[in-house]
């Protein structure tokens, strides 16, 4: 029951925040003789309920009584309890992220499912228009927090402080502040539902987003709360990766997670803030009767959108970096390789970190933007594809003539290849601003961006998950289901996606709960596929699940994995290291007899067992 | 770096990419294109595949043939197999992967990319037959023809014109598309947006839903249903059309 005390205090402290905030609004409201607005109390009860959630959960024990001269309590609970509460631990964080990132993709699949269901015929069924806004724009930004979050919030923290040697991250506090961050911003989007729901799709544009159910603004506050925990976290990795490497541990010695981790952190830590704004600049309007963004009242729908792809361009970013850099962290392992051209892959990761920036108007090309943009935009855009495509060389040469160890982890990072080959070149047309122009809005660019993000970013996730499973739980999962996931995945995958290709072609458009009667026929067959798709999911939990609890013991290093995490026992002690483990050369030294990539100093140290372990 | 397997999938690759350049020119995707601007847009469409197909075929050869030809036993106690090469990197292959992949990304940036700017450019830049002012209110399209002085909710063109379309919107962001023409162009209140149409082929909504004006930009509760239907007809009947709207 103590594990249950910290949350429920978060919860009460909520309760009474809103009560203030809203108090305190409603009176504000009240004097300015305009009680007809009920969003300003909404908004004003939710910033007050945030503060006290934070406050409640272990900001103020753990951290601000210090500012004040008291003792600071640390959070101190052992077994599973401590994953309800504000642990400052790397790795519990890394679990709480994981988990709670797993369980918003459930749902969000879910929520497709449901759309997928009504678009199996033509019309409204099953739900009505404006319940498919709902369901669409909910799935849409939950999958993106689970895109944004998973792997840097998840596994990046969880990993990438044991890669470097390090025994946490650079500001723990804030590490956990940035999670806690969370669970309001998923109650928002569960609740917006009994507000009418929201009808914008993910990306808020005003002047709808400025109009409309009070959904709404529980979406855009969501939206900008997920904002702050991304700039936190991309802080804290910057930090980390900066100051906390081992000794020895020099730049070019980084396993390429960790320069993928790095090169996604400065975007979020940058890029996000403009998105943070352009939001806030939205609910202003909502809440103070502001006009940003309203043409007919001086101002401009189309500076939100630039504004909004300026963070948004960016963030595909943020995804598929970390993505790259698990791909090529698998398949250096299980191709018993080095990662190939691994200081061209590094430069690659930084190209794209400078291109993304300024290619964000390739997403206005039919925006009504000044068509003297359209070039430039265009041709900064396909010079993507030249990292992107060492990025590829990199793959295929490390496996190339490797000695390939088929397990999950490398089926879904071959499988990253595969898919995200399919979403890289399809970009080709979507960045084409003629093609676009036909494309732009249908369901071409649907399965476009599913097959990056899901394609590329969600395999790597689950090859990530496989990956790192021994390491975390301690106990290695079922093989077999591993596998049967893996091709149940692949196969339905592509199977669903690429039908959405040709319908998009055909002339229908996207974000719609109705369509012409002529694209049934596909659709149907979509929608099946998708269906069997969410199936492939039970044998993932299931093994997720029930490995944790009986699965046999993993051992240390069970891949006969050379970075450093895998050099502790599984899994780590809190302190990750028993002694400091120093770096002598980079962790892909396969194939050379002499290669080492680290030594603990000379009779301490955990030594860790042999690579192999038992399989 | 030539040996047995570079051969072998190079060989491989020649042959699955001829194969699928010959099936996908029997490809095809798009309903019947109704404007000149819709052709540039299809031709453009074709010419990255083209482009496409061979970097598509040289991955998935060179994957497959890996899975097939380096796929290895794990050690007998069940771990890792025995280390592969040392390679770490290879310059030469390095440098000439990033010739020919910004070789082809120069070639698709110039072709279709820039001439195909240039071609729409020089398609809007005809002589121009008349204009449509094109509203959008959530709901509905209306459609004023203001050298003929009217109005309607229907959107009737004559074949063989140069039509230029101003686009604006009342009170959200919606989008002009009639997928037969190929090209969108925004409805953002308080701003003119336009796009052209050389029309080039006749249609109508019942045969052929492609000609249809479809919202395009997601704009509340009945955006799926903001359609409005074309009617693309020879200069005769388009007259009549008019004067009976008079
Ligand atoms: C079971 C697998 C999935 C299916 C069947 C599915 C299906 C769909 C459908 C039907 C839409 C509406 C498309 C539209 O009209 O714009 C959609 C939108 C979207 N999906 Fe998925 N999806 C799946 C998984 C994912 C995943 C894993 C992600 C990301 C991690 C994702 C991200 C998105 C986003 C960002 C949107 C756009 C929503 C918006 O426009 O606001 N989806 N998906
Ligand atoms: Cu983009
Ligand atoms: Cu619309």
């Amino acid at each position: 029951m103590t594990a249950l005390k910290p949350l429920g205090r978060a919860i009460l402290f909520a309760l009474i925040g809103f009560l203030i905030g809203a108090g305190l609004s409603a009176a504000l409201v009240e004097a300015a003789g305009r009680d007809e607005m009920k969003e300003p109390i909404i908004a004003g009860g939710y910033m007050f309920a945030l503060i006290g959630w934070l406050f409640g959960v272990g900001v103020w024990g753990s951290w601000v009584r210090e500012w004040f001269g008291a003792t600071v309590k640390p959070f101190h609970i052992e077994g599973w309890g401590r994953y309800l509460g504000f642990s400052t631990d790397h790795k519990v964080i890394g679990v709480q992220y994981g988990v709670t990132t797993i369980v918003i993709f459930l749902l969000a699949g879910a929520l497709a499912l449901l759309m997928r269901i009504e678009l199996a015929d033509a019309n409204s069924t099953l739900l009505s228009r404006t319940d498919y806004n709902t369901v669409m724009g909910l799935h849409g930004i939950m999958m993106i927090a689970v895109a944004v979050a998973a792997l840097m919030g998840g596994f990046a923290n969880y990993v990438m402080p044991l890669m470097i040697g390090a025994d946490d991250v650079a500001f723990p506090r804030l590490n956990a502040l940035s999670f806690w961050i969370v669970p309001p911003v998923a109650v928002l989007l569960i609740l917006t539902p009994l507000f009418g729901g929201m009808d914008t799709g993910w990306t808020g544009y005003p002047p709808l987003s400025s109009q409309g159910p009070t959904g709404n603004l529980l979406f855009l506050m969501a939206f900008t709360t997920f904002g702050l925990s991304s700039i936190l976290g991309g802080l804290n990795f910057l930090a980390t990766i900066i100051t906390m490497r081992a000794p020895g541990m020099t730049w070019s010695r980084i396993p390429i997670f960790v320069w993928a981790v790095f090169a996604a952190s400065l975007i979020s830590l940058t890029a996000t803030q403009f998105v943070a704004y352009a939001l806030l600049m939205v609910i202003f309007e909502r809440v103070f009767g502001m006009h940003f963004f309203d043409g007919t009242i001086g101002g401009d729908a189309i500076l939100f959108e630039h504004v909004f792809w300026f963070y948004s361009h960016p963030a595909v970013y943020v995804m598929i970096l970390p993505a790259f850099g698990i791909e090529l962290e698998i398949l250096s392992h299980f191709a018993r390789k080095p990662v190939f051209a691994y200081k061209w892959v590094v430069r690659a990761f930084f190209s794209i970190v400078g291109l993304s920036f300024v290619v964000w108007a390739h997403h206005l090309f039919t925006s009504g933007m000044s068509s003297e943009l359209h070039g430039p935009f265009m041709v900064l855009t396909e010079l993507i594809s030249i990292p992107t495509g060492v990025v590829f060389l990199a793959a295929v040469g490390t496996i190339w003539r490797g000695r390939l160890w088929l397990k999950t982890p490398m089926l879904f990072a071959m499988g990253v290849i595969a898919n995200f080959l399919i979403g890289g070149l399809t970009g080709l047309y979507v960045a084409d601003v003629v093609t676009d122009l036909n494309f732009q809005d249908t369901y071409f660019v649907v399965a476009h961006f599913h097959y990056t993000i899901v394609g590329g970013e969600i395999f790597a996730l689950m090859g990530a998950i496989y990956y790192w499973y021994p390491k975390i739980t301690g106990r290695m999962y079922s093989e077999r289901l591993g596998r049967i996931h893996f091709i149940g995945m692949m196969v339905l995958y592509n199977v669903t996606f690429i039908p959405m290709f040709i319908v998009g072609a055909q002339g229908m458009n996207r974000r719609v709960a109705d369509y012409p009667a002529e694209f049934e026929n596909l659709n149907m067959f979509i929608t099946v596929s998708s269906l069997l798709l969410g199936l492939a999911f039970i044998p993932f939990v299931y093994n997720m699940v029930n490995s944790w609890i009986r699965g046999r013991k993993a051992g240390d290093n069970p891949w006969g994995a050379r970075t450093l995490e895998w050099q502790t026992t599984s899994p780590p002690p809190e302190e990750n290291f028993e002694t400091q483990p120093v770096v002598v050369e980079d962790p892909y030294g396969y194939g050379d007899p002499d290669a080492k990539h680290f030594e603990f100093p000379s009779g301490s140290g955990h030594v860790a067992e042999p690579a192999g372990g038992d399989d | 770096m030539i040996n047995r397997d570079t051969v072998t999938v190079a060989i491989i690759w020649i042959i699955a990419t001829v194969a699928v350049e010959i099936a996908f020119s029997f490809v095809d995707l798009f309903p019947a294109a109704a404007s000149e601007e819709a052709v540039i847009v299809d031709d453009a469409f074709y010419f990255l595949t083209y482009i496409a197909i061979p970097v598509f075929t040289f991955i998935l050869v060179a994957l497959s043939y890996s899975i097939i030809k380096f796929r290895s036993r794990p050690a007998d106690d069940g771990g890792p197999p025995e280390d592969g090469p040392p390679q770490r990197t290879h310059n030469a292959w390095v440098r000439g992967w990033m010739l020919v992949t910004s070789a082809l990304v120069v070639t698709v940036i110039i072709h279709p990319g820039l001439t195909g700017l240039w071609e729409m450019d020089e398609a809007a830049n005809k002589d121009l037959d008349f204009v449509v002012k094109v509203t959008g209110v959530q709901w509905a399209w209306s459609f004023n023809y203001p050298d003929q002085n009217i109005t309607s909710p229907e959107l009737v063109l004559p074949n063989d014109t140069h039509v230029r379309f101003d686009v604006t919107a009342v009170d959200v962001v919606h989008s002009f598309w009639v997928p037969a023409f190929r090209t969108k162009i925004d409805a953002v209140p308080g701003l003119t947006t336009e796009i052209h149409a050389n029309i080039t082929e006749t249609g109508n909504y019942d045969d052929d839903i492609n000609f249809r004006v479809q919202c395009a930009e997601l704009c509340g509760r009945e955006h799926a249903i903001m359609q409005s239907p074309v009617r693309v007809v020879e200069r005769a009947e388009f007259n009549e059309w008019v004067l009976s709207k008079q």
